[in-house]
């Protein structure tokens, strides 16, 4: 096997985004923005009320507004195959029965789609919209998870966990006990989520914004029950996602019912409004805390019990307990989650699913424990260092978390830390520091890739994954670059199309070992396939040199000792008279992966300003340091976890959808008075990797990098607001009003 | 969006004759809340008048003041030298409001007729008295942390959004406006309304009236002014609360004094008692406090935004803090 | 209809070339006339689609990119609506719709405006820059190289109105510190978190001193 040129290899290296000029200079096409010729403008009517029925229904007048094609309710819809059939209305990734559009006068939850205006202008089918009268017989509804909590039940997907003895931190001569809670979080994409339907026969293309094309393929093709060959699904740029297009909504099927009914392709995108109930958010939790500890800070127990929201229909479960499992050595752990299903529509991954919920919860508690037992917050996380994981005593696929605290502490400066509250004021403000640290799985999933190596020498990588932001095409031309000895700027990656080799979704932070993991395979697998035609070749300089003397590099194979002798790949091509070479590999990893607990790790050190008269924080400070394995991209990974910390001081600070119950619906449902971090909220932000190779996750030595800066770190931001203020603020987010 | 009919007159005549006999129409100057408005069918006018080609949008010196042409945009007000010179408090509050873009869209005139951000009022579905009559206060009962805590009344409590006004009604300035029944003058205190029983109005405008200009008298509020806006993030946000300050200091003693508040009422709020108390007390912290507890003494709270009871007085403090600490 | 007095404004309802012109062809229209508003409103649901399109769609003259454009659009239109669904031009971007993300930010005779809160028939006259104007030929524009060279992105979607929005910063002269800076490019939000690398660009094309 030639010598891999790691060192100065692509892999590492902060290339640009290979998409970046399309991106810079609005030339990257979105769901909505594909030139489909004869598309009609179609725009959602949703219910005003949770729970009920459609009593009267006209469309009359919109019916008449000029330009109007036909406006479709659950009266003259077509019909959605799979809708009848319990098992083909399960999406296998979440239990029960989806929610089914235009299929009865039944209303789930408020916004649900109850018809559709399509028209030829946007600005026709807006009207018409506008005009659909519906009425509704209301029946009570629950969308307050406090008021119901008697109705949680164990999901079926995330069963209570214990270790040794249950509850055992009441008994510790040290322990705290607490509550904690997170609000609904909505993803709020930039681009609000759209498709473009078309129907050509019995063949179903859709133009949307997903983080899978295969699985949304998949899910099309359950519903209406067509073959793989017939369901097109295409989505080569993601205007954000953040795990809100992660399954088939609403928006594609409604225009897909409406494109089939009106015989021209529709195109759909939602209003800000509907992107709170119609895409998914991250549900709302309600969690107890328990730490028990020995003076010297050593973890006697720990118990975590959470509460999150469901709907009615489908139950949704997250991962909010799973930090608690892993990240603390202690003999003793329960922990016990229930979902409460209420008159909403099912919530969905979002960003950090669970564990950004659950490890505020034990985040914070950590930091309760250390006040408690007077330690200093990071000497309690090193006390209990979880050297296997232990919640089921594996061994590490890698962990460097000890550095982080390290040298996250050494560039904050976190041994100047007074650690009393209220201790340090600049001027007005009140100034106070606190950390947490993440932990986050890191796994690696079955993904298919294609190569060809063209005439020219130019290499075409193709796998049907997404890039939803992370720069995924970028990191797969480095790896096959490095794999397959062909220069980054001749690699051309396809991906975001459901005709392309099967790839998972882009989501929990497993593409770049998943996708990353093939690409490596099949690049390795091309220059070897190169190699043996360029060795079996009558007259080739290389027919006696073992293939370990063979470097590939910069689209030829050189001699390691005599770099003048050397062949390219278009000349190994010609050479063998064949117009190009494809491989295609599929792989998953070994059983290292099982035998190993595979996880990202970070710790985060914030600074806040709180001002002491209006409450208001600021976070002024970041250092993140992270174990992600091996940093492919540096530039592209300091993004990511640039995002996490913005993600952070969100959630931490003002993210919050509000319901009034009396009505079942959020009032602060546009980015006027949902809250997301300006530009004005940016801190100085350091991020730092360990950038050390995993040695079982992937053969590139990556681990994950989406979701783990994210993870713990609301709980830093309340720990130094603790620290500024001496108020412990236990539910999120931290406005001014709790402060003040 | 329904239809409507659009026209763009170039004559102020033209324009408020468009308006006097047609109730369903509205002007449009820089549409920032009037679009966003019309796209969520709040509001529905069968016919805009554009008043962008009336010339009405200088900055100049009158009669011992400055007037300020009703299309004027938020970014050049705030920017403007004169303005910036004479009242300065009234840039700061311009460039607190809103974004870039919006300002250099929105005008004086718009930004002063901007409706209440209120949810209920924001969302057909809900019930409102403001957007439908008689329909109820989703507020009252509902989500309101965001209400007013002074002048409400049941059937209404929402609050002005604006930030511009906070200032203008400080520095007593007066509205010009033009309509069906000749010119008239409108002190600022007098322009915005309080709910009572007709909360659909926010402002005494009459059927067709337009506003030309604002003028703003000289004063001797050049230095010491601050406008601070507590907000939820850094920028880009409506206010929680928002106080203006403006003091003359003569000596650490205070000569004059104007304080107003935002995100507390359905009207920019002055607060004249406080005022008053300011006048011949020194700039200290203390005098600051007494003044604030006078400002909140008819503060009431709803269920919840009883925060606005502290962080009002609080902001009032460091409003007054900071305006002192100028120069 | 429009051909006749391309461009010309409706300076009032009495006035309307538009409809002057259409008038002569409708008398079921004259009472419209007489009485707009309501009635209009109440009428337009009534009228069948040929009939409604030519009285409701008027003249406008855009200048986009350096391409003069002659449409006939309805007043609802708004600009960021009629660059996307009538011209074809997606770089600039829908986020949110109500002025609330900036995202479709453009330069309307060389200020940036939030194009989603913009009717388009408002803009009558006017020069448009939008992203796709911004780059000479194949040559970027200083900021666009700055965004790629400082990764001011990550899914791309705000990135037209973040390119467009930083260029008038820079150009208003609000670029002179880092605060600054941040304050105003705060109308424009990036879901994906790359605002630090953003104002870095910003500050790299102000410090370059290249004409922008």
């Amino acid at each position: 096997m030639p010598k891999q040129t790691a060192k100065e290899g692509a892999v590492g290296s902060p290339m640009h985004r290979v998409d970046a000029r399309l991106k810079v200079t609005g030339a990257a096409r979105y769901a909505a923005e594909h030139s489909v010729a004869g598309v009609k403008h179609g725009v959602l009517v949703t219910s005003t009320v949770a729970r009920g029925r459609i009593k009267e229904l006209d469309t009359a007048a919109a019916e008449k507004v000029p330009g109007v094609l036909a406006i479709i309710t659950y009266r003259n819809s077509p019909k959605v195959p799979g809708y009848s059939d319990a098992k083909a209305s399960n999406n296998p990734r979440v239990e029960g029965q989806e929610i089914k559009i235009f299929y009865d006068d039944q209303i789930h939850f408020y916004n649900q789609p109850v018809a559709l205006a399509i028209a030829e202008t946007l600005e026709q089918a807006r009207y018409a919209a506008s005009l659909v009268r519906v009425a509704y017989e209301q029946q009570p509804h629950q969308t307050d998870l406090a008021a119901n909590l008697q109705q949680g039940t164990e999901p079926k997907k995330e069963k209570d966990y214990a270790r040794g003895q249950a509850y055992a931190y009441r008994s510790a001569p040290v322990h705290i006990e607490q509550q904690y809670g997170t609000p609904i979080q909505v993803h709020n994409p930039l681009e609000m989520h759209a498709a473009i339907a078309l129907w050509e026969g019995d063949k179903l293309t859709v133009y949307n914004k997903t983080q899978a094309p295969k699985l949304a393929q998949k899910d099309l093709m359950r519903m209406f029950q067509l073959p793989e060959e017939n369901v097109l699904v295409h989505s080569p740029f993601v205007g954000g996602a953040f795990g809100g297009s992660s399954r088939i909504w609403p928006q594609e099927t409604a225009a897909i019912l409406g494109a089939k009914h009106v015989g021209h392709p529709v195109k759909l995108m939602l209003r800000r409004e509907q992107e709170f109930n119609l895409v998914g958010y991250r549900p709302r939790s309600m969690q107890k805390m328990g730490l028990g500890a020995t003076p010297d800070g050593a973890l006697v127990g720990v118990t975590h019990e959470a509460f999150g929201n469901t709907s009615q229909y489908e139950q949704f479960a997250e991962r909010i307990v799973h930090p608690t499992k892993s990240a603390y050595h202690t003999l003793n752990m329960n922990t016990v989650y229930k979902v409460v299903p209420l008159d909403v529509s099912t919530p969905c991954w979002t960003r950090g699913p669970g564990e950004s919920s659950g490890s505020f919860a034990l985040e914070s508690a950590m930091d309760e424990l250390a006040y408690a037992l007077r330690m200093d917050p990071v000497a309690l996380r090193l006390r209990n260092y979880a050297e296997t994981d232990p919640e089921n005593d594996k061994p590490w696929a890698s962990k460097h978390l000890r550095e982080c605290y390290e040298r996250g502490a050494a560039s904050f400066g976190w041994s100047k830390r007074n650690p009393t509250p209220r201790s340090t004021r600049q001027g007005d403000w009140l100034v106070g520091q606190g950390m947490s640290s993440g932990i986050y799985k890191s796994e690696r999933q079955e993904a298919t890739a294609k190569a060809r190596l063209m005439a020219d020498g130019t290499l075409l990588i193709q796998s049907a994954t997404a890039d939803t932001g992370p720069g995924t095409g970028t990191i797969m031309a480095q790896i096959a670059a490095d794999a397959s000895g062909v220069a980054p700027e001749n690699i051309r990656f396809e991906l975001g199309d459901s005709a392309l080799p099967p790839a998972p979704i882009q989501a929990g932070s497993h593409t770049a070992t998943s996708v990353g993991s093939v690409v490596h395979d099949v690049c390795v697998a091309l220059r070897e396939q190169l190699q043996d035609l360029a060795r079996g070749q009558a007259g080739s300089a290389f027919s006696n040199t073992p293939p370990t003397d063979l470097v590939a590099l910069n689209g030829e194979l050189q001699l390691a000792q005599d770099s003048s002798k050397r062949v390219s790949y278009q000349d190994i091509l010609k050479q063998q008279n064949l117009p190009m070479l494809e491989v295609t590999r599929q792989s998953k990893g070994g059983p290292e992966l099982k035998e190993h607990s595979g996880k990202s790790f970070c710790a985060n050190f914030v600074e806040v300003h709180v001002h002491a008269l209006t409450g208001e924080v600021r976070v002024r400070r970041v250092v993140s340091v992270v174990d992600a394995g091996r940093v492919l991209n540096h530039t592209t990974a300091r993004s990511q976890v640039l995002g996490a910390v913005v993600w952070g001081i969100g959630q931490a600070l003002m993210e919050q959808a509000v319901i009034d119950h009396r009505y079942g619906n959020f009032i602060n449902h546009d980015l006027a008075e949902y809250h997301v971090p300006v530009n004005a909220d940016m801190p100085e932000i350091d991020v730092q990797f360990i950038d050390k190779p995993d040695p079982i996750i992937s053969p590139t030595g990556a681990k994950g990098l989406g979701e783990i800066g994210l993870v713990g770190f609301a709980a830093a931001v309340a720990n130094a607001v603790y620290h500024a203020t001496g108020t412990r603020v236990r539910e999120l987010p931290i406005t001014p009003d709790k402060l003040v | 969006m329904n239809q409507f009919q659009y026209v763009r007159p170039t004559k102020q005549k033209a324009a408020i004759d468009a308006l006097a006999k047609d109730t369903s129409a509205q002007f449009i100057a820089g549409g920032t809340n009037l679009v966003d408005l019309m796209k969520r069918g709040v509001m529905t006018p069968q016919k805009l008048v554009d008043i962008n080609k009336l010339p009405l949008n200088k900055i100049e010196k009158e009669n011992g003041g400055l007037r300020i042409g009703a299309l004027a945009s938020n970014k050049a007000v705030a920017e403007d030298k004169l303005v910036l010179e004479k009242q300065p408090l009234l840039a700061q509050a311009l460039v607190a409001g809103a974004s870039a873009q919006l300002r250099n869209m929105a005008t004086v005139g718009g930004n002063m007729l901007q409706r209440t951000r209120c949810y209920y009022f924001y969302d057909t579905a809900m019930p409102c008295n403001k957007r439908e009559p008689g329909s109820g206060c989703g507020a009252l009962e509902g989500i309101n942390r965001m209400h007013a805590i002074f002048g409400f009344s049941d059937k209404c409590i929402a609050v002005h959004p604006s930030d511009m006004s906070v200032a203008l009604v400080a520095l007593d300035a007066t509205v010009l406006v033009s309509g069906p029944r000749g010119d008239r003058r409108i002190p600022f205190a007098d322009f915005h309304r309080l709910p009572g029983d007709t909360p659909q109005k926010d402002t005494n405008l009459e059927q067709g009236e337009l506003i030309t200009a604002v003028d703003i008298p000289d004063g001797p509020f050049t230095k010491n002014v601050h406008y601070l806006k507590v907000r939820e993030r850094a920028s880009y946000a409506f206010a929680l609360v928002s106080v203006a300050a403006a003091l003359s200091l003569d000596n650490g003693t205070i000569k004059d004094a104007r304080l107003a508040m935002g995100g507390v009422a359905h009207k920019p709020w002055r607060l004249n008692e406080a005022e008053k108390f300011l006048v011949g007390k020194p700039a200290t912290e203390d005098t600051f406090r007494q003044a604030a507890a006078i400002a909140m003494r008819d503060a009431k709270a709803f269920k919840h935004n009883a925060y606005k009871l502290k962080l009002g007085p609080n902001s009032i403090i460091q409003a007054l803090k900071n305006a002192t600490a100028v120069g | 209809m429009a051909d006749e007095n391309p461009g010309t404004p409706p300076e009032n309802a009495d006035h309307d070339g538009n409809r002057r012109d259409f008038l002569k062809k409708s008398s079921l229209l004259t009472a419209v006339a007489l009485t707009p508003g309501p009635v209009l409103h109440a009428a337009s649901a009534e009228w069948d689609e040929k009939v409604a399109a030519a009285f409701e769609k008027v003249p406008l003259k855009l200048e986009v990119n350096g391409v003069k454009h002659k449409l006939s659009v309805e007043p609802r239109t708004t600009l960021l609506d009629l660059l996307r669904e009538q011209l074809h031009l997606t770089g600039t971007k829908k986020g949110c719709d109500y002025g609330q993300c900036g995202a479709c930010t453009v330069h309307v005779d060389g200020e940036r405006v939030n194009s989603c809160l913009r009717l388009a028939v408002m803009e009558d006259g006017k020069k448009i820059t939008t992203i796709e104007g911004l780059a000479n030929g194949d040559k970027l524009h200083p900021m666009q190289e700055a965004f790629v060279k400082h990764d001011g992105f990550q899914c791309g979607y705000c990135t037209p109105g973040q390119i467009m929005s930083a260029v008038a910063c820079i150009r208003e002269g609000h670029a002179g510190s880092e605060g600054e800076i941040k304050e105003y490019m705060s109308g424009n939000i990036c879901r994906c978190g790359a605002y630090s690398n953003i104002v870095a660009a910003i500050q790299d094309v102000k410090n370059g001193g290249q004409k922008v």
